[in-house]
């Protein structure tokens, strides 16, 4: 009984949508805008929100973009010699840092986060060519950003590293506790 | 820009009017809506004379009026939530940060083809057709749409 109906419909259908169907007028002040894709931030399906909101009360948290070709496999190599690492830091792995943009950093520290890093190739020796030296950029963009408005520059850092350089993710990792620990917390509204 | 052959027989028509670069002699005035713009830089591409060009400067209060459900929105509403006082000055931008710089228009090159109103995918890039008047010896075709005979 419904294929009937369905069949009457679909002519219908087809007048409105078709070629011929006048045009929706549009008025001459409205502005038509893109819907902007903004970039879900998160961690193996996790919001960033949710990889921040175990912090203790009064407990910084810093949110870590991690190359997956390099600082990520530092960052392996250190978990499994278990070195003890600052409980703040919160990683999040990316394909390449040139994957982050300013909105990552920003929304970051917006969720809840007392500082953002990314670490990511040596200079060069990134595995896209170019993608550190983009995030580079980027994340100067950030501190310039932050500076503007009247927060600290240092709560946004990047770092190189190669992939068996487990001592200096470390390194970095407690660097970064260190700055973030002096710094007063992040007012949010 | 090269003309389409529309574009040729109406300049053709024009006397004084050329089908390469004249400037103020045939098509439109281009305004700006800085608001709208989200800088993608599609305008600057689309430009044949170099009248749009990318600033190596950023006002981070532009980021403020962008519209909502942009990037650059997005961005303001994050910057607005850990924000200590209203954004300072223009900082200069790092090389490969493309897409927050401002737009700098110079009327003074613009050939007013309209690449960049075409090019412009929010609206932000407005041409309006130069007044009849303000052309020499210009006939009818540059006139609104409601003078024409």
């Amino acid at each position: 009984m419904n294929v009937p109906a369905v069949a009457e419909a679909e002519p219908t259908a087809l007048a409105v949508t078709g070629p011929k169907a006048a045009l929706p007028a549009v008025a001459a002040t409205e502005v038509r805008v893109p819907p902007a894709r903004v970039p879900e931030i998160s961690a193996s399906g996790v919001p960033v929100s949710e990889v921040i909101a175990d912090a203790a009360d009064g407990e910084r948290s810093i949110v870590a973009f991690l190359c997956r070709e390099c600082a990520y496999s530092a960052a392996d190599a250190a978990g499994n010699a278990r070195t003890p690492l600052p409980p703040t830091i919160r990683t999040i792995m990316v394909p390449c840092t040139g994957r982050v943009s300013p909105l990552h950093l920003l929304a970051a520290l917006a969720e809840g986060a007392d500082g953002v890093y990314v670490a990511g190739c040596l200079e060069g020796q990134c595995h896209y060519r170019v993608g550190n030296f983009h995030a580079l950029d980027r994340v100067a963009f950030v501190r310039s950003l932050l500076e503007s408005v009247g927060v600290e520059p240092e709560r946004a850092a990047m770092f190189t590293m190669s992939a068996a350089d487990t001592p200096r993710f470390v390194a970095t990792a407690r660097g970064m506790d260190a700055t973030i620990s002096r710094l007063p917390r992040l007012p949010r509204s | 820009m090269p003309l389409s052959a529309r574009g040729r027989q109406i300049a053709g028509d024009l006397r004084g009017a050329t089908s390469g670069v004249s400037a103020g002699v045939l098509g439109c005035e281009v305004v700006r809506h800085e608001e709208l713009c989200v800088g993608c830089g599609r305008c600057v591409s689309a430009c044949p004379t170099g009248a749009m060009r990318q600033d190596d400067w950023f006002d981070p209060a532009q980021l403020f009026s962008a519209p909502a459900g942009t990037g650059r929105g997005a961005l303001a509403a994050a910057l607005r939530r850990i924000a200590r006082h209203e954004p300072s000055g223009p900082f200069r931008v790092p090389d490969r940060v493309r897409t927050f710089r401002g737009i700098l228009f110079s009327p003074d090159l613009c050939a007013g083809c309209g690449a960049c109103v075409r090019a412009c995918p929010t609206g932000a890039v407005e041409a309006f057709p130069v007044p009849v008047g303000e052309v020499e010896e210009g006939p009818r075709a540059l006139a609104p749409a409601g003078a024409r005979p």
